[in-house]
């Protein structure tokens, strides 16, 4: 029965330790998988940026290169017309080549090699508007070699120098700009990648999970029928071993019923034949009597002694001997009965009921000179005699068996504890030894000086109904110090309950 | 007629010294009446009610009866005894039995026991109470068996 349990409770524990680390695997891809969303997020800004500098760099140089086209074209447009208007348009197209190149300088400043060429184009730009300044108010032969010579012509050809590295330029940032394309793609590569591992990875979990968690329902829901059976097993199991422990009382008591019964029959004999063996004795002394008185003739010396002290010492002992006997008879016959009687619980107030045991005792406590103190008791419901009966005895001993010499002290002290209730009756008396505390419960033992009349039945008894009625009575004591007997008891009992 | 007739004494006791020492006491007590002494249930109730000198045919009776018997319970014989239909049902019963189990005296009376003692052990007691059952039976008056 034990094994089944065991098992499924292990694969249990597997099971859902297994769910806790998917789970946990789980929710790692979720975190994840937002971690890459993220990080693609930022480097697709940071690479919307890149792309959106080089444009605009690209613009810029656009820019330039179209300010200094025009400046040739309107420096080329002076030389041939002469016309000053063309130098007004040289001037703000100069303007603007250098506005555009502080402008497209400043944009690749994180770029050494460009960076070299913006200060090249820079140089060539300074050449170009020194050149042009010096030709510009060329006449006559200068201005006609000038022309003839057009084509080596110093701005000309540091317009071509220009043109050269503004090409440079542009391919260098179209290289830069397919780059960064490249990598933005491979970036967003990886994300859609992630994001796919990630999903794929949430969904076998969540899968796994759910399976796991069905199983584990599904092992619960056995286990729980397998539970539920057992444990109507257990109640029949339960109800069969009550059952044969009630029989087994039973037949005790009945046993011990029977057997002081029996023993009784006998007892009445030798009681009464030994009566009548009394009456013939003194018959017979009265008749040696007479006899002597008429002149008869005595028995001698040991005939005499015969009957009037050995028949009586031995009719004496047989009579003491046969008396004790009976007691003992008659507390096994008393303890049958209380276990066959029929306990009727009902609501207790322990405190008034101590009370009256002790007013009851009081002519003995008095005598003795005895305080007993009785504090705040627990309410219970149980039988008010068995209960009665036991803390009457416990009392009474305590009151039995004072130290001599010592005013006696007892205390009936109570309260619940774990949901029972308790009263303990405490002495300064005379105590047991330790070796006798077991010993003081069991059927017609006693314990230290046998200065006290009694059978040792009183505390077998208080324990044999103590346990009927649900509860146990524990002994602490100091041989000389004094005991405490603790009587404990449900605080609710009812007599279904009864262990009988 | 019938007042002259002696009462018989029917004494259904197991133990021969138990009923010794009854009879002793009850001879004590002045009481000379017959006493039929019976060991066991059977030859007891063949006695009451077929014997030719039994209570039913042969005048009043007094039953002095022990409740342990080694053949039948007492209270059987008891209770054949003060059955509706049966002739004896007015004879005193005197229930005499070592048993002081207040359920078993109650049945006993319920069954229509007249008397119930429980022998003591203390042999004073025993014999005082033999002898004043004697006395009580010197004074009662004992009614005839319904004839059969």
């Amino acid at each position: 029965m034990e094994a089944p349990r065991l098992s499924s409770l292990g694969r249990d524990s597997r099971a859902s330790r297994l769910i806790i680390s998917l789970l946990v695997l789980g929710f790692a891809a979720l975190l994840l998988a937002a971690a890459v969303a993220f990080y693609v997020q930022r480097q697709n800004e940071t690479d919307a940026a890149q792309v959106a500098h080089t444009l605009a760099v690209e613009a810029s140089l656009g820019g330039y290169a179209s300010a200094m086209e025009r400046m040739e074209t309107a420096r080329r447009g002076l030389i041939l017309t002469q016309n000053p208007a063309f130098a007004t348009i040289m001037d703000e197209a100069e303007k603007r080549s250098r506005a555009q190149l502080a402008s497209l300088a400043a944009l690749i400043a994180d770029n050494p090699e460009q960076r070299a060429r913006v200060a090249e184009l820079q140089g060539h730009l300074d050449v170009y508007g020194r050149h042009y300044r010096r030709t510009l108010g060329l006449r006559g032969a200068d201005r006609d070699t000038l022309l003839a010579g057009f084509a080596t012509d110093r701005g000309v050809i540091e317009v071509r120098a220009s043109r050269a590295i503004v090409e440079a330029m542009l391919a260098d940032e179209l290289a830069l700009l397919r780059e960064r394309e490249a990598r933005q793609k491979r970036t967003q590569m990886w994300f859609y990648a992630t994001l796919l591992t990630a999903g794929l990875l949430i969904i076998l979990v969540a899968a796994a999970t759910l399976l796991l968690i069905r199983r584990t329902l599904v092992d619960l829901r056995s286990s729980r029928a397998e539970l539920h059976r057992l444990n109507e097993n257990l109640e029949e199991v339960v109800d069969a071993r009550t059952g044969e422990l009630k029989r087994a009382n039973a037949e005790i008591q009945r046993f011990a019923y029977i057997v002081s019964h029996d023993l009784r029959s006998p007892l009445v004999n030798v009681m009464g034949f030994t009566a009548e063996l009394e009456t013939a004795r003194q018959s017979i002394t009265s008749y040696l009597a007479k006899g002597e008185a008429d002149g008869w003739q005595a028995p001698d010396a040991t005939t005499r002694l015969a009957i009037e002290e050995d028949l009586p010492e031995s009719i004496g002992f047989i009579r003491t001997s046969t008396q004790k006997m009976d007691r003992l008879i008659n507390a096994i016959l008393n303890l049958s009965r209380q276990g066959r009687r029929t306990l009727a619980p009902e609501r207790l107030d322990l405190a008034a009921l101590v009370q009256g045991i002790v007013a009851t005792l009081q002519h003995r406590i008095d005598e003795t000179g005895t305080d007993v103190v009785v504090g705040d008791l627990p309410l219970i419901v149980n039988d008010r005699l068995a209960v009665e009966q036991i803390l009457s005895n416990l009392i009474e001993n305590a009151l039995k068996y004072l130290q001599p010499g010592r005013p006696g002290v007892i205390t009936v002290a109570g309260g619940t504890d774990l949901g029972r209730a308790f009263v303990a009756v405490t002495d300064n008396g005379r105590g047991i030894e330790p070796r006798d505390h077991d010993r003081v419960f069991d059927l017609f033992r006693r314990s230290g000086v046998q200065d006290q009349q009694g059978e040792g039945i009183g505390l077998a008894h208080a324990r044999a109904l103590a346990y009927r009625l649900g509860g146990t009575i524990e002994l602490q004591s100091e041989l000389g110090v004094g005991s405490t007997f603790r009587l404990v008891l449900p605080i609710e009992w009812r007599s279904g309950e009864e262990h009988a | 007629m019938p007042d002259q007739q002696p009462v018989n004494i029917v004494m259904i006791e197991d133990d021969q010294g138990h009923a010794r020492l009854i009879e002793k006491n009850i001879r004590r007590a002045g009481i000379s009446n017959k006493i039929h002494h019976f060991l066991d249930g059977t030859s007891a109730l063949e006695f009451l009610y077929d014997a030719a000198d039994g209570p039913v045919r042969n005048g009043p009776a007094l039953v002095l009866l022990d409740l342990n018997l080694p053949d039948m319970s007492g209270t059987d014989i008891l209770a054949k005894l003060k059955a509706d239909s049966s002739p004896l049902r007015r004879t005193p019963v005197v229930v005499l039995t070592t048993t002081d189990d207040k359920v078993e005296i109650q049945r006993c009376y319920d069954l229509g026991c007249n008397v119930y003692i429980t022998k003591p052990v203390n042999y004073e007691s025993f014999a005082d109470a033999i002898r004043q059952l004697g006395l009580f039976l010197s004074v009662i008056q004992v009614p005839d068996p319904d004839p059969a």
